[in-house]
């Protein structure tokens, strides 16, 4: 690896840092990109393995320049790819400029004059009884199995959550031969038309995505794969080994009913990714509705630490396109770029927004929360339950407790994952107890490694 | 007035003091600038180390009488965590199998023979043990050991759960707490006593004790009064959880280094490893910012403690933090009352989770009973005396 | 009848290889996950809980922590633990689904 600084280090190569390598290559800026996946693409266009042959892969129209846009990433000799790499930590460097830890495929330092963070965003994990059986797994999960192994999740799968991507979903897990039991919305359709006509207007001037989703709909009738609104998910149950889901239980028309399946899918929404930007230092915010914290940035896409960038749905979850464009201009950014270069991407911006704003209150998952007490695991790392959680809560509610107080207390955020999947859930729980509004409550202190590190590895690399 | 004493700082000094105040039938208010706990009290790696410590023979030009005043204190502490629970109620998380303090060149070895000499005269009966004696009390550890010191009451606690578990018992007997209360005034009025400011509220007591680590000497300031105490940002890192197989606190005698197995598994590594002060916009050092990480530091941390226990490169790190202790001009704790100032007391200085439930019982006594703790006096800040011959109260 | 989770129609892989999960030998294809692995040959569990409760993948994006396996490349390498989806197979990829089942070092 070449042992000058970069010009620049984008985190994440997914449609965002895709985008910001177009334009600082096409700069003349010296430019690193590095993803955890072994391609880049991200999770939207999460590539089958090298050596995997698949006829048509994501030919959807929908999906062209996101294609285009990989194809020239991967095209591209000037750009540095650094694939199977995780970046555990990001320190502004004495000199100027940042240092970056790598871990996996390429270790060491790196260095890069200005960095930008488009690590994406991933599924809200959502608490309900039985959610850690094998078998229960995120949306996202089921769909880059499909999209990149090439592996239907299992035998008969059934989708629920608040977030209608699940039919998107539900559609290309049954055009490649697999079995949805069924789809399972918590809102009535009323519902959702209702939280999306304020923003129909709006959305209707980019038709594609509103098309898509009525594809997806006539897909799945025409399958015979139900469609069922006003179902809201109990329970996940176990099969007869008890190892291992069975299947779903749900309320609906205040009836109980049960699904069989070996997978069941949650789609409630995602969270951006927040950790390497809050450990490097920059300022985030929560992010309603759905939650989770994005990261603040200027109209330039600069975060609160100067020189380091955010682009994509780690400012916010608002979908491919507007993650492209702003990847273009947190690229043209850093290669200082005059704001006349920026202004049809901030069109483009300002037309998509609308969608993006229907999305999120269309798939807002708040009303929609399953009841999660008693026994249920908050924290899927230490197996903390919610009886455990609340009890901290209560016990300690004299002393003012943010949410490092609950982990120091009963050790919630404290295993592998340090809160990624637990977080937004303790911090609401804790805002309702303290009646809050969740961005009033202090979350965690993110810290390196913002990934584990295996010891051997770090102690041999010391610098 | 609107308590007995007010107390500034919700740690684990402040919330076992309050206990020990509340029991003796004082009430007393504690004021806590963000959540109980939240400061070194509950980021310290929860070692109970009752050996002379590597600090006091590293940096001492006379470490003979630094170790020998700090050995009488650590004496009283094993007896004190060993009651703890009894006294609380309820599981602490308290574990003192032993611990091990080794030595890996010649010169390591030598030191550790000279610190358990003086421990021994002192009556701390640490045991010399060679490096063949290893292997077979602890198989885990390095085979190139020269040897280790061993003491049977060392061991490890919880700190996250400890202050709480002392602020709940306190408010049961009448202690009353303000957490994300920030202290903005503190004076001495008239009469002699004290008035604090938090914001829009105010309290008076006749009496004020300083339980705010590294804080005390900013919030002494406040006073006019000069406490020598210093910020000290230190490294803590984490393993993933395991199953039991280390029952001991290591140390290491030339080299800053503690290792332990906490109850859940993980393993904890510390000892000593500075972090760096965050900066305000004035470039000053930041007291209320989280200290920052020095990367080199947290290798170099988990590089000795990886020699010492080979079998912890196959660990994965899950965390490492920052936490700022703070250490007194000599060193040695400053608990007690300020003669300048009567009525004001002191506790900080270094060690203060391994010493901080025996200094809070000892200064609570004190100030119950009127008359001063004989076991404290070696560290009454009457010591520093002379840094405050010119201030002018109130 | 139970359906093969690998999808054939216009897909084609390169051969495949053996790779050894908790002592027995399963077949993968190179370019898959060790989580897809496993997966596509019934295999959902990959840990267990701080209760003893078997657990499986959950996000796999590398995000979640839930699919740390134990695994070496070779039998002289030393053991790591590894996540799951982020992890190519290898032909001399040895897993196994409990710390205490890999040889002590």
């Amino acid at each position: 690896m070449r042992t000058d600084p970069f010009d620049v280090a984008i985190v994440g190569a997914g449609p965002a840092g895709q985008a910001a390598a177009r334009a600082t290559v096409a700069a003349g800026l010296t430019t690193a990109l590095i993803d955890e996946q072994p391609r880049p693409g991200g999770q939207i266009l999460r590539q089958p393995p090298v050596g995997f042959g698949v006829a048509g892969w994501m030919s959807g129209r929908a999906y062209r320049p996101l294609r285009q846009l990989l194809a020239a990433t991967e095209d591209d000799t000037a750009l540095h790819w650094l694939g199977g790499t995780s970046v555990a930590g990001i320190w502004a460097d004495r000199a100027g400029g940042f240092r970056l830890h790598l871990a996996g495929a390429r270790s060491g330092s790196l260095h890069a004059r200005r960095v930008l963070i488009a690590t994406g965003c991933y599924d809200m994990p959502v608490a309900l009884p039985g959610w850690t059986l094998p078998g229960v797994i995120s949306a996202g999960a089921a769909q880059t199995l499909l999209k990149s192994q090439q592996i239907l999740a299992g035998q008969r799968l059934v989708l629920f959550g608040s977030h209608p991507l699940q039919l998107v979903l539900a559609q290309q897990f049954v055009a490649a031969g697999g079995d949805v039991a069924a789809v399972l919305f918590p809102q009535t359709r009323a519902q959702m038309l209702r939280a999306a006509w304020p923003h129909l207007a709006g959305a209707l001037r980019t038709p594609g995505p509103l098309l898509a989703a009525a594809g997806a709909l006539a897909a799945l009738r025409r399958a015979g794969v139900p469609v069922i609104h006003g179902a809201a998910v109990t329970r996940l149950t176990a099969d007869d080994s008890g190892a291992a889901l069975g299947g779903v239980d749900y309320v609906a028309g205040g009836v109980e009913h049960h699904l069989a399946c070996d997978v069941a899918a949650q789609c409630f929404g995602f969270v951006p990714q927040s950790d390497l930007p809050r450990q490097a230092g920059a300022r985030v915010a929560w992010s309603a509705p759905a939650g989770g914290w994005a990261t603040l940035c200027d109209a330039r896409m600069q975060s609160s630490v100067p020189g380091l960038y955010v682009a994509g749905e780690t400012t916010g979850v608002a979908g491919a396109e507007i993650a492209m464009i702003e990847g273009a201009i947190a690229g043209l950014a850093m290669a200082d770029a005059a704001e006349d270069d920026l202004r049809r991407f901030r069109a483009r911006h300002r037309r998509l927004a609308p969608f993006a704003a229907l999305l999120r209150a269309v798939a807002d998952p708040q009303p929609w929360w399953p009841a999660a007490g008693g026994d249920t695991l908050l924290c899927r790392c230490e197996d903390v339950s919610a009886a455990t959680v609340d009890a901290a809560i209560a016990d300690l509610a004299p002393f003012g407790p943010d949410a490092s107080a609950i982990k120091q207390r009963c050790r919630i955020g404290m295993g592998l994952c340090q809160g990624r999947s637990c977080e937004h859930a303790l911090v609401r729980r804790l805002a309702a107890a303290q009646g809050l509004a969740p961005g009033d409550v202090a979350p965690f202190r993110t810290r390196f490694p913002v990934r584990p590190l295996p010891i051997d590895a770090l102690i041999e690399d010391a610098p | 007035m609107d308590a007995d004493i007010l107390i500034i700082g919700g740690g684990l000094l402040g919330c076992a003091s309050a206990w020990h105040l509340a029991r003796a039938g004082l009430t007393p208010l504690v004021i806590e600038a963000g959540a109980l706990n939240a400061g070194a009290s509950g980021q310290n790696a929860g070692s109970l180390h009752f050996q002379i410590e590597r600090r006091f023979l590293e940096q001492a030009t006379d470490a003979a009488a630094l170790g020998s005043r700090i050995v009488a204190l650590n004496r009283l502490a094993i007896a004190e965590w060993a009651g703890l629970e009894a006294l609380l109620g309820g599981d602490l998380g308290i574990h003192m199998h032993g611990g091990l303090m080794v030595a890996e060149t010649e010169a390591d070895a030598e030191l550790l023979a000279f610190k358990v000499a003086r421990e021994n005269a002192l009556g701390l009966p640490t045991e010399l043990l060679d490096g063949a004696a290893l292997p077979g009390l602890a198989p885990y550890l390095s085979r190139d050991l020269r040897g280790a010191a061993w003491l049977a009451s060392e061991g490890h606690a919880n700190p996250r759960i400890l202050a709480t578990a002392f602020a709940a018992g306190a408010q049961a007997m009448g202690a009353r707490f303000h957490a994300r209360t920030r202290l903005t005034g503190l004076r001495m009025t008239r009469d002699g006593g004290y008035e604090i400011e938090a914001g829009s509220q105010t309290w008076r007591a006749p009496q004020v004790m300083l339980a705010c680590g590294h804080w005390s000497a900013q919030v002494a300031a406040r006073l006019g009064l000069h406490l020598p105490l210093y910020p000290v940002p230190l490294t803590m890192s984490v393993t993933d959880r395991t199953a039991p197989f280390l029952p001991y606190l290591i140390q290491h005698v030339g080299q800053r280094l503690s290792m332990k197995q906490a109850e859940d598994g993980n393993i904890v590594i510390g000892g000593g490893w500075s972090a760096r002060m965050a900066r305000g916009g004035d470039g000053l050092p930041d007291l209320d910012a989280p200290a920052e990480l020095v990367p080199e530091h947290v290798c170099a941390n988990l590089a000795v403690a990886a020699r010492v226990m080979p079998g912890l490169a196959r660990r994965t790190l899950l965390r490492s933090w920052t936490g700022i202790t703070c250490i007194s001009a000599d060193q040695l704790p400053i608990a007690g009352m300020i003669d300048a100032a009567p009525g004001l007391h002191v506790a900080a200085g270094g060690s203060m989770f391994t010493l901080g439930p025996l200094v809070a019982r000892l200064l609570a006594e004190s100030i119950a009973s009127g008359a001063p703790s004989a076991d404290l006096e070696p560290f009454s800040p009457r010591r520093f005396a002379h840094l405050n011959a010119f201030t002018v109260l109130p | 009848m139970t359906r093969d989770p690998r999808r054939h129609d216009g897909v084609t892989r390169p051969a495949p290889l053996t790779i050894v999960c908790d002592g027995a030998p399963l077949s993968a294809y190179p370019g898959e996950t060790v989580a897809a692995a496993l997966l596509a040959a019934s295999m959902r569990r990959l840990r267990d809980d701080r209760s003893d409760r078997p657990r499986g993948m959950f996000c796999n994006m590398g995000t979640c922590s839930e699919c740390f396996v134990w695994l070496r490349e070779g039998s002289a390498a030393q053991w790591h633990r590894r996540r799951a989806c982020l992890t190519p197979v290898s032909a001399d990829l040895e897993l196994s689904t409990r710390e205490d089942t890999c040889n002590a070092d």
